[in-house]
């Protein structure tokens, strides 16, 4: 007698357990007809199991997207095997509010489910058990530090002012266009007399100045062959032109660059060098410094112009 | 070797390949039935690792190309340990075709595909080994290693508190398409000792 009522006390515990236990927990029949509904369904969801019970899943919520949970149900009821869905699959099962409605960083609850086979006594998997556990506190954590990784990595490979690459990011784009024996020009442009412009114009305008520029550059060519190379020298590649289209090209940056000076009492200009790729760079640093070459050429023959590298 | 003999005996790894070879079977049945195509069965195969030499191990399995894996950690009976699916990325396109997906192949869609195949393929090993020795193991939820990452990349978080590890290589493929993916069920050296015990009890 003793261990009968021992038996059944333990299962109104097992019962009440599983009716506050803070995970969701939801039984559905072979039709997908909802036949257990606990308290953490009933309190996110708004409907009790009396309502939910006998009804379809998906009727009771259209939003589900069917076929997909039907991918991950199915299998679990034909071969018996449990199934589980991640929040980066689909942030949710069930769109439910974030269980802190009031400091939580997220609108809804991201979810992970398992969906487990229910055998019956001919050992058929006719029913299925959803557990669906909140996680958004996991989700939201490492959706942040991701995000922050993205800012760090953006910090590290590009320039604050001018958007464009640095140095350090920029040089293995070079190294690898190199690589890949693609036809191309090397434009490397200087400012003129730049500390000087710095003292009369001021750091603020030299600064805005040099952020049209990198503006402009962007133009040129794909959005990673350009860089700011250091200081007030920009190195873009030219992909795919030959020398003279290039120079056509360098010829137009410099005039434009002239152009922005027009309306100042300054003389803003630049020196232009570009070298061509050819089959006698051994590497790609040897082309960048014949472009390097050229770009003294153009500053020794008495700077704002643009020279080609010539061997 | 020598790592290997220090927690395990010959008769000891014969008997967890036989444990394996039922297991991965079954396993390999239902992702036949999922698939709805004929699944090579490979022979596992059964080491010692340690911590240091999971890199090597993982890199001995899968190549050098780009991967993507999902792991799922285990549990019961005091026998503890972590399942490791990995796909080789050039997979994806056929186990699309397979599984019937439509759509883009998108990096979700590759991460449904993974999700799916690692539900099937690692319930049903683990669950096929847990049957054989009476051991019920519980499954913890699936955690997304990497996508489209270097294999160095997958597991970069060096010393976790482990030494040794008994490994279970599986390497399934599928006939007449490009389908790679290594299964590694990893047991740590606790559970070894345990493990042991429930296999000695078989070879008696």
């Amino acid at each position: 007698m003793a261990a009968n009522s021992d038996g059944i006390n333990d299962i109104h515990w097992l019962m009440d357990i599983l009716q506050n236990i803070d995970v969701g927990l939801v039984v559905l029949d072979r039709n997908y007809d909802v036949q257990l509904w606990n308290a953490f369904m009933e309190g996110h969801s708004g409907l009790s199991p009396q309502r939910a019970k006998g009804e379809n899943l998906f009727s009771l919520f259209p939003d589900i997207d069917e076929s997909w949970f039907r991918q991950k149900a199915e299998p679990v009821f034909q071969l018996k095997t449990r199934t589980f869905t991640i929040w980066e699959q689909r942030p949710y099962l069930f769109h439910f509010r974030n269980s802190r409605p009031i400091t939580g960083r997220s609108e809804f609850m991201y979810q992970n489910t398992s969906i487990i086979p229910l055998e019956s006594v001919n050992r058929q998997a006719d029913h299925i058990c959803v557990i669906i556990y909140d996680v958004t506190d996991t989700a939201v954590g490492k959706l942040d530090v991701s995000r922050a990784n993205e800012t760090l990595s953006q910090i590290q490979t590009r320039d604050s002012l001018t958007g464009l690459l640095n140095k350090s990011s920029w040089l293995p784009v070079l190294e690898d266009y190199f690589q890949s024996q693609q036809p191309g020009c090397l434009l490397l442009m200087d400012m003129d007399h730049f500390r000087d412009l710095n003292h009369s114009i001021g750091h603020q305008q030299c600064d805005e100045l040099l952020r049209r520029i990198g503006q402009g550059l962007k133009s040129l060519s794909a959005d990673n062959y350009a860089a700011r190379f250091g200081g007030e020298i920009f190195s873009v590649i030219l992909d795919n032109h030959d020398a003279a289209s290039s120079m056509e090209l360098a010829e137009k940056l410099r005039r434009s660059v002239l152009n922005l000076g027009r309306n100042s009492q300054h003389d803003i200009s630049a020196s232009i060098g570009v070298a061509e790729r050819s089959d006698q760079n051994g590497s790609a640093m040897e082309w960048l410094s014949n472009a390097d070459k050229a770009l003294y050429h153009a500053k020794e023959s008495g700077r704002n112009r643009t020279s080609l590298f010539k061997n | 070797m020598p790592a290997a003999a220090e927690i395990l005996t010959e008769d000891q790894r014969d008997c967890y390949q036989e444990l394996t070879n039922v297991a991965m079977g079954q396993a390999a049945d239902r992702l036949a039935r999922l698939l709805n195509a004929y699944v090579v069965l490979p022979i596992p195969k059964i080491s010692v690792i340690e911590n240091s030499d999971l890199n090597m191990a993982l890199q001995g399995a899968t190549g050098d190309s780009s991967v993507s894996a999902v792991c799922q950690g285990f549990i019961g009976a005091g026998i503890s340990g972590e399942a490791m699916l990995m796909f080789n990325d050039a997979s994806f396109a056929s186990l699309a075709s397979l599984m019937k997906y439509e759509g883009p192949l998108t990096q979700e869609a590759e991460l449904e595909l993974l999700m799916d195949t690692a539900s099937v393929l690692i319930g049903a090993c683990i669950h096929g080994i847990g049957d054989q020795l009476e051991i019920v193991f519980n499954q913890g939820h699936p955690v997304v290693l990497g996508q489209h990452c270097d294999l160095k990349d997958l597991v970069a978080y060096g010393n976790n508190g482990w030494d040794k590890a008994l490994a279970i290589e599986i390497h399934y493929t599928i006939e007449h398409v490009n389908i790679d993916c290594e299964l590694l069920l990893l047991f740590t050296e606790e559970s070894v000792k345990t493990l042991n015990k429930k296999v000695d009890y078989l070879l008696d």
